[in-house]
């Protein structure tokens, strides 16, 4: 459980990742979103990837997160691949193994002529699994280099409403000691004989047994918690103000200008060129256009 | 007895000038329409390949009002070999009766290449009185190798328009599949109406054909999709219309001059049921006539499925996950103090609780069960997310029956998945905007939440969890198709919002009423 909170808080150190502003992050990772949606191009999806991996680098990353990180990104891929490669739908597709035989009683009918694993598939999911990647691993780097505070103030920079901004701060605040009272009540349950690992219908009584004392003590604790912040001049007044002022620096516009320009010109160009390929909108000043995004989107 | 010899002589006198005129009259040139054509379709010389069949075309038809036996004779140059028998005899009774024949005819290989006759003799035979004629066919016999150096596909144009010209509007070698609109189907199917071949037209297929020989040329243009690897040809791009094959509509003739080229347009037909990706389009060029294709021409091309079903339910959720969002946003003070201090803080805590109970756990145990059970992790993880989440809903809405308390929930746990593990995806923000919605909506529809809220009801907590899970389930599997380029099979994603959906959340919603009134007791 340790293991699991130093793997979830941020790294806090002195790297040009690290002093970018969590607003221009957040911008950036939205920016980020928007390209990785829009690209198709498995050279240019690998190289937006290992754009967010330099990232790592840069941001100079302890090796237990470049770990996780691996990890989770070896799963994620796979789990694309694996399920690409049973349902790719596309031709040319070669069949290199039969899950389930389309005479198969029963199931062959019910998955509508059976299941098989393609080699296509495989490709397919591997290409795909990037955008996924690219979107974790820099969602990943922005919580593992910017501290959650400043990530909520951020948040509340960009018009987030300051109550929901104090709810998601209760929220990370409580959360070690939530995960500390799950793991006392786990073991609780288990000195008095409990199996949290037993299926079926055991599952539901042991997460009623766990859920239980928890969210009593979550209820409990709620009280407590209003009356402080209440006393404290939470919502008192419209305006407020904040020890932290968040300011842009020249390397955040810039990298944030960079970022959005990117992102917008590429959706922009992909949307154009989507609506070509449909029969929606053509214009032959354009053409230019739709040579680059078939060429390198 | 001398009477009845003259009366005989004066009868054989009169009727022997009638039958005489009778005779007379029979113009066979002009009584009769006889035509051969070798090959078929070429009304002057024609053009065979040694070693190839061909398809002679011979017609009779009458304009005499009265009975007629004919018997025709095929002659064929030596060598030629007669697939079919010689003599054909047939009896034509009426004016404008007509009788032919598609007579094949086989080329050897070692046919020295020049121009030969072929024809056809009729003996007409009109009242006892025979007529002759004959009918010849020019062809001129040619090896494959000079054929095929003299025609070739100089142009493909994919797609094109009626007229077999590029449109710049559309990109070259690029099929777009389109989608039957399901509202034109259900009409069909309502009518019992088969689909018209005009409805399932795609676009057209522009084949430039050149001559470059000394003789006119008719030649037969169609083509086949292939499956760029095995080389069969896919169905689905030449589907049967109006229970005849396609190949009936899929062709175009071409009659090429000396030294010419010409353009033929062919429409291409897709089915619904066609598969995007790489495909190889063969077109084949065939003499008139003739089963020898001369001129083949391949041409990669790619098929892009435009399924606008997941498109539109994409477009529609990211809709309402932004118009949620900005409507949160711009009422934000009124949302917000509609709730007490207490409430803010026992969502938020709820939002904890979940995060740490399910997210945490579920970002490796989810990705490692999809890495096992691949796309049948549902089963498994669905236990935990499902029933966790529809449980910790449940029951804060039993002690918080409020509007809005699902919705502020979904939004801590974005935000905070957001921070502790970046998952700021488009998938989490739509599927949870819209499930917040649908939730919101249902639970305030039902009951359960509003006015006099009534949030004890197990079925009906139930049943509302689990269609509106059911209903986002499947608007998330339209965004992962859409916008992360993924597939998914009907039955699996049947499948997957019927179990994960609607039986796993219909389970934790019915037992998360008792945890909220076991937590009600707590507050209280």
């Amino acid at each position: 459980m340790i293991g699991a909170r130093t793997i979830a808080e941020a790294t806090i150190r002195d790297t040009i990742i690290h002093r970018i502003d969590p607003r221009a992050k957040i911008l950036i990772l939205i920016s980020t979103v928007f390209v990785a949606v829009a690209l198709d191009n498995p050279r240019t999806m690998f190289l937006l990837f290992l754009i967010v991996l330099s990232g790592f680098a840069l941001a100079k990353m302890p090796a237990i997160k470049l770990k996780t990180l691996a990890i989770l990104l070896i799963l994620l891929i796979w789990g694309t691949i694996y399920s690409q490669a049973l349902f790719y739908s596309q031709l040319p597709r070669t069949v290199i193994f039969t899950i389930i035989s389309p005479d198969f009683p029963v199931l062959g009918w019910l998955t509508n002529g059976g299941l098989f694993v393609y080699e296509e598939g495989l490709r397919h999911g591997a290409i795909q699994g990037l955008r996924s990647a690219s979107i974790l691993s820099l969602g990943l780097l922005m919580c593992w280099t910017t501290d959650s505070r400043d990530m909520l103030n951020g948040l509340v920079g960009l018009r987030v409403p300051y109550s929901v901004a104090f709810m998601v701060v209760t929220a990370v605040r409580f959360l070690p000691i939530i995960i500390t009272e799950v793991t006392t009540v786990i073991t609780v349950q288990r000195l008095r004989g409990f199996n949290p690992k037993k299926f079926g219908s055991g599952i539901i009584r042991t997460t009623l047994n766990i859920l239980t004392p928890t969210l009593s003590n979550c209820v409990r604790r709620t009280g407590t918690l209003a009356v402080s912040v209440q006393s404290r001049a939470f919502r008192a007044n419209t305006e407020r103000t904040y020890l932290k002022k968040l300011k842009f620096s020249e390397f955040d516009k810039a990298v944030l200008t960079i970022c959005i320009f990117a992102a917008v010109s590429i959706v922009v160009i992909k949307l154009l060129y989507n609506m070509y390929t449909s029969g929606i909108y053509y214009t032959s000043g354009l053409r230019p256009v739709y040579a680059i995004a078939r060429g390198y989107l | 007895m001398k009477n009845i010899a003259l009366l005989f002589l004066v009868l054989v006198l009169a009727l022997e000038p009638a039958a005489a005129q009778a005779q007379e009259d029979f113009e066979p040139e002009e009584m009769t329409a006889f035509i051969i054509q070798a090959p078929h379709g070429v009304v002057e010389n024609g053009l065979a390949a040694g070693d190839s069949n061909l398809s002679a075309y011979v017609f009779f038809e009458t304009y005499h009002n009265g009975n007629m036996n004919v018997t025709m004779e095929i002659d064929v140059p030596e060598g030629f070999v007669l697939q079919d028998t010689s003599l054909h005899s047939f009896s034509l009774q009426t004016e404008y009766e007509d009788w032919y024949r598609l007579i094949d005819i086989y080329i050897p290989e070692e046919t020295p290449p020049g121009a030969y006759n072929i024809s056809a003799s009729a003996i007409v035979d009109v009242n006892g009185s025979k007529h002759s004629i004959v009918r010849k066919a020019q062809i001129r016999v040619a090896s494959k190798e000079e054929i095929a150096n003299e025609i070739s596909v100089s142009g493909l144009v994919i797609p094109s328009d009626e007229d077999g010209y590029g449109d710049p509007r559309r990109p070259s070698n690029t099929l777009v599949i389109r989608e039957t609109s399901p509202a034109l189907k259900k009409l069909l199917k309502a009518t019992e109406l088969q689909i018209d071949r005009e409805e399932l037209i795609s676009t057209y297929i522009g084949v430039e054909v050149s001559n470059k020989g000394k003789s006119t040329v008719s030649v037969i243009v169609t083509y086949d999709i292939l499956d760029i690897k095995t080389g069969e040809t896919v169905k689905a791009y030449k589907p049967d219309l109006m229970g005849m094959s396609a190949d009936a509509f899929c062709n175009a003739a071409l009659k090429l001059p000396p030294g010419s080229s010409s353009l033929a347009s062919i429409p291409l037909y897709i089915s619904d049921n066609a598969m995007g990706g790489d495909y190889l389009l063969r077109v084949n060029v065939k003499l008139t006539g003739s089963d020898w294709t001369a001129v083949k021409h391949d041409q990669k091309i790619t098929s892009i499925s435009r399924k606008w079903g997941p498109i539109t339910i994409t477009f529609v959720s990211i809709l309402i996950g932004l118009a949620a969002v900005s409507l949160f946003f711009s009422r934000s003070k009124e949302i917000m103090d509609r709730f007490k201090t207490r409430n803010l803080v026992l969502i938020s805590l709820f939002g904890t609780v979940s995060f740490a109970a399910i997210n945490l756990p579920m970002t490796i145990l989810w990705e490692l069960s999809h890495a096992i059970f691949g796309p049948f992790s549902f089963l498994f993880t669905g236990l935990f997310h499902e029933i966790l989440l529809y449980m910790l809903i449940a029951s804060l809405v039993v002690l918080i029956p409020k509007p809005g308390v699902v919705s502020l929930f979904m939004l801590v746990r974005f935000l905070l998945g957001g921070f502790i593990t970046g998952s700021f995806t488009p998938i989490t923000f739509i599927t949870l905007s819209l499930n917040a919605v649908i939730l919101e909506l249902m639970m305030y529809t039902a009951g359960i939440s509003g006015k006099n809220p009534d949030p004890e009801n197990r079925f009906r907590m139930g049943f509302v969890c689990g269609i509106a899970e059911m209903v986002s389930g499947y608007a998330g599997f339209s965004v992962w198709m859409v916008l992360y380029r993924l597939f998914y099979s009907e039955w699996y994603i049947i499948a997957n919002i019927l179990i994960s959906g609607f039986l796993y959340t219909f389970i934790g919603a019915w037992f998360g009423i008792s945890l909220g009134n076991r937590l009600k007791k707590v507050a209280e």
